[in-house]
């Protein structure tokens, strides 16, 4: 299958049984449902399946699950980093035996690595595997360790696979001096949002996003996604501003309020593992009433 | 309160002759070429103007004379930012005496205040200025100091009549986002106005102005990327505003004093084109020769620039 990163793309969750061990049968149904209310692809485990709070073994497991059960039905991409880049090599590799149609890969974590030493981690996950491989771009978020335009460039020359970015630094600035490079040089490069910041990526040269509240209102982030490819922007603006309200909402202890939410939508994954919180029982109510206030509990989805 | 939409708004720079001092002969050649070349607005004297290596007396006698020579062909956006409320308060002031359309400020300079003292100053300068439209600005992410978070603003709205609008240099989706989902509710005619020419994300977030400073360099470009999102041309606009990302890109990577503001890369291409300002004042050191060379050479491999202006 020829790999197309576009649309409304579910990086899922990772349901976990109340004593926060693997809850592999829930996380089969929690797939189930991205891929029938209509993800284009599906991306595990990203931060907000709690991927550093997984051990290497569970997060082999997960990644065996997750390709059985989309079956080929769209692109499957397996989140390869770990704190140790050793650990990141050997989930790249178990990805491409298990199947996996894409690795992804964010700028590894605590150190502060030159650009060159970006370029050559980078280089080696992506020959590592005979995989297409996603970077993942979150300068807020890792002090400002960043791709650049000119690092995307020496890394498109490099890797015949590199096919993506996980673009996350939610600055136009910045988007646009990647897409602009990386579009230039290989115009079928997917630039994929973070979180459902569509409106303002898309006419950047957007692909899609991995979505964050896909597991509560799947229709609410297609809908947007379409309106912005139709150029009906008024109805994109007003999407757009109700999941700036439900980001507002589940950001908050991210992802303990999103599992939160997943409960009042009757698609409970059990807690969060420390030292993220767990939405409480007031957390939740909180919750079910904003949703009902934004009228998600009347348009989308309840129950697996 | 007149509503005031300020549209596409040119940021000029301020001309230093070699001892450093403003070079006003040159200022008026810099304030008619904007106006010829599509500035709805002005906005002066801001970063890009260097307001920070200004004096306060020279900020204002900047503004006068500015007003002087405009003589009402545009409206004046002045901009009064500095570390102190006070003294902010007091150029606001001279500002509105000499007839300015608007001001805008920054949160206070330098100091990093809890959001609460950032609403407090904001709010005095608003409140100073009565019934004047009043615009508060998000610096970029480079700039050192405070920035505007959305509760800042959406405080600063309640407590504000006069507040017309944020301008957002710090490009970020989320606070464009946040700032109009949860402003316009408060007040349905809030403007979100693009900072640092980067229009396509804020004009379909719903901001309906733009303050350029590359405007200083290529009109054209800037006009052509401002009518197509004022016609609301998101995705048509992508190509035009690439071009405009690549010129910033290489302006920016220009300034050999490594400050990523763009004021020494801005003012080399200026003076090749035939509109030479003089050199940034220190701390920010012109262009060596070896990033000039570099820059020029980038320049000179755009070919969306043939078209714009050279000379005054």
């Amino acid at each position: 299958m020829a790999l197309v990163l576009k649309g409304v793309m579910q990086s899922t969750v990772t349901p976990l049984k109340e004593d926060f061990s693997p809850d592999l049968e829930t996380f089969e149904k929690l797939v189930e449902f991205h891929v029938r209310t209509g993800a284009t692809a599906i991306a595990w485990p990203h931060h907000k399946a709690e991927s550093l709070n997984l051990t290497i073994k569970e997060r082999k497991k997960f990644a065996e699950v997750a390709v059985k059960v989309t079956a080929g039905r769209v692109p499957v991409s397996i989140h390869v980093s770990a704190l140790a880049v050793e650990d990141t090599m050997v989930l790249a590799r178990h990805a491409e035996k298990i199947g996996a149609d894409a690795i992804l890969a964010i700028t590894p974590y605590f150190w502060n690595p030159s650009p060159e030493a970006l370029y050559d981690y980078f280089v080696r996950v992506g020959t590592s595997v005979d995989l297409p491989l996603i970077a993942y771009n979150s300068p807020s978020y890792l002090e400002g360790v960043e791709i650049t335009g000119d690092l995307t460039r020496r890394l498109i020359e490099r890797l015949p696979n590199f096919v993506a970015m996980k673009e996350a630094s939610f600055d136009s600035e910045k988007f646009l001096e990647i897409s602009r490079v990386a579009l230039a040089m290989r115009p079928t490069f997917s630039m994929i949002a973070g979180v459902e910041f569509l409106l303002p990526s898309v006419p950047l040269g957007g692909a899609g996003s991995y979505s964050s509240a896909g597991a509560i209102c799947p229709n609410l982030c297609t809908e947007l996604y379409e309106s912005c490819i139709a150029g009906n922007w008024p109805r994109a603006r007003e999407l757009q501003y109700k999941l700036a309200q439900l980001w507002d909402l589940f950001r908050d202890q991210y992802p303990s309020s999103l599992k939160g939410g997943m409960v009042i939508m009757g698609r409970p994954v059990g807690p969060t593992r420390p030292p993220l919180p767990t939405a409480t029982r007031e957390r939740q109510d909180y919750i079910h009433e904003q949703l009902g206030a934004l009228g998600i509990l009347d348009s989308e989805p309840h129950g697996w | 309160m007149t509503k005031f939409k300020p549209g596409l708004v040119h940021t000029p720079v301020t001309p230093f002759k070699n001892d450093n001092s403003v070079d006003y002969a040159t200022y008026t050649k810099v304030i008619d070429f904007h106006i010829r070349n599509g500035a709805e607005a002005l906005a002066l004297p801001m970063p890009s103007g260097e307001d920070m290596s200004l004096t306060d007396p020279e900020l204002r006698e900047v503004l006068k004379f500015a007003m002087g020579h405009i003589k009402g062909r545009v409206p004046v956006i002045a901009h009064v930012s500095d570390a102190g409320t006070s003294i902010a308060i007091e150029r606001a002031l001279h500002a509105q005496s000499l007839g300015a359309s608007a001001v805008v400020s920054h949160p206070p300079y330098f100091w990093h205040p809890k959001p609460s003292m950032v609403v407090e100053h904001l709010v005095r300068i608003g409140t100073a200025i009565k019934t004047l439209p009043f615009f508060i600005m998000n610096p970029p992410v480079e700039s050192v100091g405070t920035t505007l978070s959305t509760d800042i603003v959406l405080d600063v709205i309640g407590r504000l009549p006069n507040l017309a609008g944020v301008v957002d240099a710090s490009l970020d989706f989320v606070f464009m986002e946040e700032v109009m989902c949860n402003g316009r509710p408060l007040r349905p005619d809030l403007q979100l106005i693009a900072g640092g020419d980067f229009m396509v994300s804020a004009g379909a977030l719903g901001g309906t102005g733009m303050f350029s400073s590359l405007s200083a360099i290529a009109p054209k470009l800037v006009r052509s990327l401002f009518d197509m999102c004022k016609m609301e041309q998101f995705v048509e606009a992508r190509g035009v505003q690439e071009n405009i990302g690549a010129l910033n890109h290489a302006i920016k990577a220009a300034g050999s004093s490594g400050l990523g503001d763009g004021l020494a890369g801005t003012k080399a291409v200026l003076a090749s084109m035939g509109r030479d300002c003089g050199a940034p004042r220190p701390p920010v050191r012109r262009a060596g020769e070896i990033e000039r060379g570099r820059l020029l050479e980038a320049i000179a491999a755009m070919p969306f620039l043939k078209d714009e202006p050279r000379g005054w």
